[in-house]
């Protein structure tokens, strides 16, 4: 074979050889970012570590309350509640005694999921002691969805970069409260 | 097998490495090929497949692992049997909404369905391994077909005229006779036949049909784009499929357009059929059943024009109205609403009325509106009626004396009314199917007299640009398949020196071109060619 001939061959095998490393990795790229995609998709938890979704919701005072506004100077802590949730009803006093014994800085936030306001003021009526902490309304479940919550009682702390430090998908102790507040004041 | 270039012997070309049958002549130069094997050998033409050389890098294992059909046989049949093992039970989207779903497969179908759950298998289609066996599907389709297309599509691009002896003998129809007095005519009316003649010498080369051989590749790349299509679908943006539930005269956020859109459920409308509409709708109705004539959502189309902060109220402006119908949508932009169905089976108020104990009708009736109920309502002029407890979904009373429910939802609702004249006034605990006087010697009772349900509509909001993509791989697809299956490659050589050598052959119907050729073998006098299989046949006989 003379020199021209073993040129041509190596031409070959250079685009041959570009050809099939291009195909494998574009494949390998696209089955990689579906693969991502896929596992991605739909509305993930907020976890630790993420920034919280801001909101604006309307209390049960009629005041409206934006989480933007809330952690310019306080950490907050959300708590997800619903009437009908045991635990959710007796976490309510424990709350409201950490959070009467002061709360500079940081603040509580109980954002009710869709229930109408007689339901809320007929539970609160129940209660021994006004709750000092705000109620938000969430009737359209809209914050609901955003920050995807699950079970119920679901307690989020924010620190005041909005980030969320930590999280619980159960009923606070008292122990537990003072955990959160440490943490959103950090 | 050799590794390095082949020369043949015959002619002197030098062949890639791999080669089976010589570029040019047609000799068989690879003597460690099985020599009756003709079929396989003649598949891509004798040309080096390209997996069949050796492999360097590790893409080059990869792909030549790829390149082997026993693999992407392999891959096909795991697709298989994991798609029919999706079928099995249910898939998620399927089960009822809101439900969980380790619960329901459990409950349904038992400890099958909870381990149908547990190994992910109730959302299969969409999982990470169903999607990595499509994307080797693609690869190795791909890498199949280059590396058969490309070899064999130059050999048929570059086959030459003259073949050697042995090319002639070794084809399944072939003729060994005395040369005919007017090999022109022969060749004309080949050509009348559609086939192209091609001259070198006294050797002819006919053929027809030759896209036939492409068909596969056509195929496979309609293939290929059917599976990009499907992979878009995962791609944000790309593909739509979502539920609004919508009561009457709710406004809610269209799902996936980031809170700019909202529509708003004005009225439901089911129409039936009448006796009037026709004959053929006499049968059903005389058996006493409804039957629908349409379904129907009025809705208005809102556009948000507030920055849009999770929670707060829209600022929405009208932008359109519709009558949504079945086969009817809703379109804006890239998106459609449908209709899906509908619901009334959730409460939305209840109405009650006051009597005396000797059981006469107080007053008006009172109607309670259960997602935002009141908590006073005047009967008449001197009684009226306080609603002081109530529970959607009525568990049991609490201690402190306040109703507690299971659930927000409506399904068992329970009142607490205090029924008063001014001076005094009496409780009761009313539950749809009892109630308790909660005073003693209650003079008056509240009797249930009925109740509202709420008529929701259900709409699907479809979005997809992946349609153009499958679409046109399926038209591809059916091409390659209608190419590869209705047209023939034919070919024939002629060599018409001392004696007359004639071969054919065919990819597919031995049969048809064997009939194509004696016609004309026939009409020129000459005899009939043999069949290799024939022969075979006879020899077994």
């Amino acid at each position: 074979m003379n020199q021209n001939d073993r040129q041509v061959t190596n031409m070959k095998g250079r685009t041959r050889n570009i050809l099939r490393v291009s195909i494998i990795v574009t494949i390998t790229l696209l089955i990689g970012i579906t693969v991502w995609f896929n596992l991605t998709s739909g509305t993930q938890a907020v976890e630790v570590g993420d920034e919280a979704v801001d909101f604006r919701l309307t209390t049960l005072e009629g005041e409206e309350i934006q989480l933007s506004e809330l952690i310019e100077d306080k950490g907050v802590i959300l708590n997800f509640w619903g009437t009908w949730c045991p635990p959710c009803r007796e976490e309510m006093p424990d709350m409201n005694d950490v959070y009467t014994d002061g709360h500079e800085d940081y603040e509580i936030v109980a954002v009710n999921i869709g229930e109408n306001e007689q339901q809320i003021t007929q539970f609160l009526s129940g209660l021994s002691a006004d709750l000092e902490f705000p109620i938000a309304l969430d009737r359209s479940r809209s914050v609901t969805e955003a920050y995807n919550i699950g079970p119920l009682p679901t307690t989020i702390a924010v620190n005041k970069e909005g980030i969320v430090v930590k999280k619980q998908e159960y009923q606070l102790t008292h122990e537990d409260i003072l955990a959160f507040v440490e943490e959103a004041t950090e | 097998m050799e590794l390095k270039e082949m020369k043949c012997e015959s002619c002197g070309h030098i062949n890639p490495p791999g080669t089976q049958l010589c570029q040019s002549c047609g000799k068989m130069i690879d003597s460690d090929y099985d020599q009756n094997k003709i079929k396989d050998l003649m598949r891509y033409d004798g040309s080096a497949i390209r997996s069949k050389t050796k492999p360097k890098s590790i893409f080059d294992k990869i792909w030549i692992f790829f390149t082997s059909v026993r693999v992407g046989v392999s891959i096909i049949l795991a697709i298989t049997v994991a798609a029919a093992i999706g079928t099995i039970f249910p898939q998620e989207y399927y089960i009822p909404i809101g439900v969980d779903p380790g619960e329901h497969y459990q409950e349904n179908y038992g400890t099958l369905g909870y381990l149908y759950y547990s190994l992910g298998f109730h959302n299969l289609y969409s999982s990470w391994w169903f999607l990595i066996l499509n994307g080797l599907l693609a690869l190795s389709i791909i890498a199949a077909s280059i590396d058969r297309g490309i070899p064999l599509f130059k050999s048929l691009k570059n086959q030459r005229v003259k073949k050697h002896d042995s090319f002639f003998r070794r084809q399944r129809l072939f003729l060994n006779t005395e040369r005919p007095a007017n090999t022109d005519s022969l060749i004309d009316a080949f050509s009348k036949k559609r086939y192209k003649v091609r001259k070198d010498g006294n050797s002819y080369l006919l053929e027809k049909g030759r896209l036939s051989r492409y068909g596969p590749y056509i195929n496979h790349i309609g293939l290929i784009l059917l599976l990009f299509g499907s992979m878009l679908r995962f791609f944000p943006g790309m593909y739509v499929d979502e539920l609004i539930y919508l009561n009457e005269g709710e406004t809610e956020e269209i799902p996936t357009t980031q809170g700019q859109y909202y529509i708003k459920n004005e009225r439901f409308v089911i129409d039936t059929y009448e006796k009037e509409d026709g004959e053929v709708f006499q049968q059903a109705l005389s058996e006493g059943s409804d039957l629908v004539s349409n379904f129907q959502t009025d809705i208005t189309f809102y556009e948000n024009n507030s920055a849009d902060i999770v929670g707060s109220s829209p600022d929405l402006e009208e932008i359109d109205e519709y009558s949504i119908r079945v086969n009817h949508p809703f379109s804006f932009g890239s998106y459609e609403l449908y209709q899906s169905s509908y619901d009334n089976s959730q409460l939305k108020a209840m109405t009650f009325r006051v009597e005396d104990a000797s059981g006469n009708t107080i007053g008006d009736n009172f109607t309670i509106n259960l997602d935002d109920p009141d908590s006073q309502f005047a009967v008449s002029e001197d009684i009226s009626v306080n609603m002081r407890a109530y529970s959607p979904d009525f568990l049991e009373v609490a201690d402190n004396g306040t109703l507690v429910s299971a659930t927000p939802v409506p399904t068992n609702p329970a009142f607490v009314f205090e029924v008063t004249n001014g001076q005094e006034s009496e409780l009761s605990l009313l539950q749809i199917m009892n109630s308790t006087d909660i005073t003693e010697n209650n003079e008056y009772n509240i009797r249930f007299v009925g109740a509202e349900e709420h008529i929701a509509t259900v709409l699907t909001v479809k979005k997809d640009h992946t349609i153009p993509f499958i679409a046109t791989g399926f038209i591809i697809f059916l091409i390659g398949l209608s190419v590869g299956s209705y047209i023939n490659h034919r070919r024939i050589w002629i060599k018409a020196d001392d004696d007359f050598m004639l071969a054919a052959h065919t990819n597919k119907n031995y049969f048809g071109m064997k009939r194509e050729i004696n016609e004309v073998l026939e009409s020129n006098g000459l005899e009939a060619v043999n069949d290799k299989l024939d022969d075979e046949d006879k020899n077994k006989e």
